[in-house]
Order: C-alpha cells, then structure tokens, then sequence
C-alpha cells in the first residue's frame, strides 16, 4: 500500500508575537515541531508499511525550514519526503493549501492508496485541509479515526462523532484524517534522527513544479481574509488571595458555597 | 465561488443539525445568531434539514425562529454522510445563492462544511465565537480563535460566496421556542445521489466513558505542585463529592500518577465545566489551551507570579495539598 502523510511544522508552545503589518505569527524565535496529530498520522502509516509494504512519502508545505519536520519522519521510516516551498505560497487559507498538495500529490508516482492527515493543526486549528484535499483529489474521506483496518480492497475505520461511535468501509484510494486515540507516537532515537539529517533526501517543488497557475495559490489563490489578530480581552476578574493555609481553605469554600457546588450547612 | 456580483446572493442559511436533538443545541442557537444577521441585512433565515422523515425538526425550527425551512427528505439522506450531503447542498446553494452560510462546529459540521466550502471554492472559517455583520456590503466579520484560543483572528470573505462559517456550540443563545410560530416550507427538487465511496457499517451511540471528563460539571486537575502520587489521589475523593472529574497536566502523566486519558491541553483533552479547580499547576500554555473554556475557575499554588493566576476568577497563593486536605477534612466531618 503506497502511503502519503500529509504534516505541518508548527510553533511548540506559543510564546506568541504578532505581525502586526502582516497579521502573521513571527515564528522566528519560537522551536517548531511537527503537529502531534500530524506524527499519529505518521505513525498510523508506518505501522501499515510495516504490516502492507509499499511505499511512504510525507509532504509538507511551508517555509524553508520546514525541511527539518520531514527529516524527522525521514529518521522514523518514511520512505521520501517533498517540501513544497515556494515565496508564492506564502499567506494560503486552506482552499489555496489543498490545492497545493492536492497538485503536488498527482505529481507522487505511483499515485497514493492512501493520504492520511492529522485531524487538525495546533496552531491553525481549522481542520479544513484534510476535508478540502479529498474534494480537491476527488477521493472519499473520513475524518477523525480512531482504529483502520485494511481489508482486500477497502478500509474499515472507525470514528468517533458527536457521540456517535461509526464505522465505515471506504474504498481505494482515500483520505482519512486522524484522531488522538489511534495510536502513540513512537519517540525517534536521537542517532537516527542525526543520520537522517545528514543522509535523508528532501525533494523541494516551487509553483515551477506543479501545474498551478500562480492565482491559484498562496494569498491570491485564497478566498479568506484576515482582517485582524489580537489577544482576546481579558475575562477573569481575578480575585488573588494569600494567607495561612485555613484562610485560604475558608476562601474556597466560601466561594464554592456561592458557586452552589456545596451547601451552606455543609460548608460550616 | 469568485463573484463580481456579490449582491446576487441573498438569505442567511443555517444547516439543521439535529442528531442527538436534546443535547446538541448549536442549531437552535445559530437560528437565534441568523435571524439577527438576517434581520441586518434586510433579509430571511432559512434553516436546511435534510433526512429521512425529519417534519419534526423542520416544525421545531420554525418554533424556533426560522423564517423559512429547506426540507430535503430522501431514504438516501438518513445516514449524515459527507460526500451525498455535499453534493446534494451545493446544488441548493448555487440554485439559491445563499450570502452567509453557517453550521455548527459539531464533528460532523467541521467534516463536512470544509468539503463543501471546497467544491463551491468559497472561504470557510472554523469553530468562530463570533460573527458580525461589519460594512453595508455586507461583510461577516468571523472571530475565530487561533493557537488555541491563545489568539482571535477576525476572518473575512471579500469576493467569494456564500460567506461560510461553522461556529462553536454555546457561544449563541437559542430563543425561546413559540409553537404557534409559522414559517415557508420549502421542498427543493434536487437531485440525490447514493454514496457508493464510504459505505457505513454500524452507528451506535458512544459508551465509552472517558466522555465524563470532558462533560463533567466540576473538573478538578492536579499539576506537579501535588508533590506525590498520594496527594494526588485526594482529587479523586473530592470529585466523587463533587459529582466532577479529574483531569491531569502533563508532568503528572509523565510522572504516572494519572492514565494518559486525563491528560488536558494541546495534546490531551479540553473541558468546559462550570467550574475548574486546578492544584498545584503553574499554567503552562500547553496545558491552558485545555481548560480555558471553563466558566470559573480556582487556582491554588504556591508561587505568586504563576501564570495560572492570570486567568483565575479566584486565585489562592499557597500549598495545594495543605488546602485541599483542609477542605477534605470538613467535607468529611459533614458526611
């Protein structure tokens, strides 16, 4: 089963700053790393490869630097990874993003059986791509598994959706998007991880590579706007008390009395 | 799709989901949101219901508040399925020509609005807290929040239609419903496809239990700040008299004093309980992403400064451990 995992670097733990000019993160200084659910993704395909055989490739679009991420899953197994990078990229929604990978995925010989993508970013939060790539590649999709299971010629997988536990055969070739409870990632050793950054292939395509026209992608092939980016106003009041250990019980339970968690009579 | 003629397209829609009917209440509220955007732009409201036998719902809509209904009623409809649904709704939408489309960000909404967003080539924004209507053109300004409600992005869609969006449950309230209430019953003539690619084999309803913690009203979580496995373990006795659940920071999952599946934050769970005790956890932002729907919440730890205190209604500076036993001790002397 040939594989494509779809990744996205994105800023660890977002010590935030804003462009304001841009209305993009400055992502300069912050450590990047790869979307864990994009790494569930990941080790959801290595797992097949192992059980299936065929090939693996991860793809990502994104600035230069990039190219770390997909040397990470590089050490983790993969078999290729392609780096779509290209300054008329820059600033796509997520209609201008699948179109990229979408193009660039045609490009993949042999074409995919399966695309898998992590359900949603960390940083962008929309879930859109992995939805929005299968409509781009004209594949069925589901969203958010928990189990795959691969039969002769179908997937059965299994989704966990407001409050409803389904399951699904899906037919070759599809694209399912990933949930936190299909599987843990493993941890690569650091002396793979060294290898493959001196040894691992990074292929890179531009809008050179793919047969897009430029008001395809990037901000003019993007049909949203970001108007503005701001921290959100402040909603606690927050009422900050010190004092010996008592006190500090008796605050709380007075304010658990007011919240009606407790009783009065059972505070007192 | 790109339009040059934005004020060809006309109405405020809002896709009726109504699965789990009682408990899913993000249609009710949006009907509630669209009439008011309807009501700015001098227009009507029409909720899309497709299924199979779905009157009842279309008649609670119009209780509801809905100016009109959109009823597609087809055997092939019952199962909320993605491609079928797809592109059955983008035949209405480019027969009617919907401004501003709006769903509920429920699992399904945010499988299945990204893919219809696509096939009409329109914006689509996620998961929005609020929405409104900023220029006489109508622009919709959506709120959306970005790195995990750590920023908002105000989003427009400038020269494509409809302006979709999917908006988070509970940010709208619904109104009160009036079932003397009329509403135009519409019943397009759309062509309906059988979904060959996806076949569902089974739908029952969720059992598993780790759904309590994120529907628990009281969420007590524990940091390091605990000092020991044992302290830890108070939590649990208090939610038992608390009717709530316990939820952990990453340090204590690495430390095994609680299972994975407790785990709040940016790689873990998010709750929204009524209230949220948090004990001994500094408030990393990885672990705030987590909890920050939660409509009051108590911190105690020790270190003044810890960011944890910046969004507490009640912040107490002190020893988790020794106020959490203090408290256990009185609610034990009640029992």
């Amino acid at each position: 089963m040939n594989i494509i995992v779809c990744i996205k670097q994105v800023p660890d733990a977002p010590s935030i700053r804003i462009d304001r000019e841009r209305m993009t993160i400055i992502r300069n200084d912050v450590e990047s790393i790869i979307n864990p659910l994009d790494r569930v993704a990941l080790e959801a395909a290595l797992d097949l490869k192992q059980k299936e055989g065929g090939k693996l490739s991860v793809l990502t679009m994104g600035p230069s630097h990039s190219e770390e991420a997909l040397r990470e899953t590089l050490a983790a197994g993969a078999d290729e990874a392609i780096l779509l990078s290209d300054p008329q990229f820059a600033g796509a929604d997520t209609l201008a993003t699948s179109k990229v990978l979408a193009s660039a995925i045609s490009r993949v010989e042999p074409f995919p059986d399966l695309i898998l993508c992590g359900r949603q970013t960390i940083d962008s939060d929309t879930g859109h791509v992995g939805p929005q790539l299968a409509e781009e590649l004209d594949l069925p999709q589901v969203c958010g598994v928990t189990e795959i299971h691969v039969e002769s010629n179908a997937l059965v997988v299994k989704q966990l959706s407001d409050g409803f536990q389904n399951t699904y055969r899906v037919s070759f070739p599809a694209l399912l998007t990933v949930s936190q409870g299909l599987n843990v990632p493993r941890h690569i050793p650091l002396g793979e991880l060294e290898q493959a950054f001196s040894r691992g292939r990074v292929n890179r395509w531009g809008l050179k590579d793919l047969d897009l026209r430029p008001e395809e992608v990037g901000l003019s092939g993007s049909a949203t706007t970001v108007l503005r980016l701001y921290k959100p106003p402040q909603k606690r009041k927050g009422e900050i008390v010190s004092g010996s250990s008592q006190v500090l019980a008796e605050h709380l339970i007075a304010k658990l009395v007011s919240l009606s968690v407790l009783d009065e009579d059972e505070a007192e | 799709m790109k339009t040059k003629q934005n004020k060809d397209w006309k109405g405020v829609w809002v896709f009726g989901d109504y699965r789990n009917y009682f408990q899913n209440r993000v249609t009710l509220q949006l009907i509630a949101k669209g009439r008011q955007l309807a009501r700015d732009r001098h227009t009507d409201l029409t909720v899309l219901v497709l299924g199979s036998q779905i009157h009842q719902y279309a008649m609670e809509y119009t209780a509801h508040g809905a100016d009109a209904v959109m009823v597609v009623d087809h055997p092939n409809l019952k199962n909320y399925q993605v491609e079928t649904y797809v592109r059955v709704v983008s035949q209405l939408v480019e027969a009617f020509k919907p401004e501003i489309f709006l769903a509920g960000a429920t699992a399904f909404g945010r499988e299945f609005f990204p893919r219809l967003a696509k096939r009409l080539t329109t914006g689509l924004s996620a998961d929005c807290v609020a929405l409104e209507i900023e220029t006489s053109e109508g622009m919709l300004v959506q709120t959306t929040p970005a790195f995990g409600g750590e920023l908002l992005a105000d989003i427009v869609t400038p020269e494509h239609r409809p302006q979709m969006a999917t908006v988070h449950p509970g940010v709208f309230e619904e109104r009160s419903h009036d079932h003397g209430r009329t509403a135009r019953m519409l019943y397009p003539e759309v062509e309906i496809p059988t979904e060959e690619r996806v076949q569902l084999v089974r739908s029952k309803p969720d059992q598993s239990p780790k759904g309590s913690l994120e529907e628990a009203d009281v969420v007590l979580v524990g940091g390091r700040g605990l000092g020991s496995r044992e302290n830890f373990q108070m939590l649990f006795e208090l939610a038992r008299l608390f009717g709530g659940d316990v939820g952990a920071t990453r340090p204590v999952i690495l430390s095994g004093w609680a299972d994975e599946g407790r785990l709040l934050g940016q790689t873990g769970k998010s709750v929204k309980p009524n209230l949220l005790i948090t004990a001994g956890t500094s408030g990393a932002v990885q672990f705030t992403t987590g909890i920050q729907g939660a409509e009051t919440i108590i911190a105690i730890n020790r270190d003044p400064h810890a960011p944890i205190f910046k969004m507490a209604d009640l912040g107490l500076v002190g020893d988790a451990k020794t106020v959490l036993s203090l408290l256990l001790e009185k609610l034990r002397k009640r029992l």
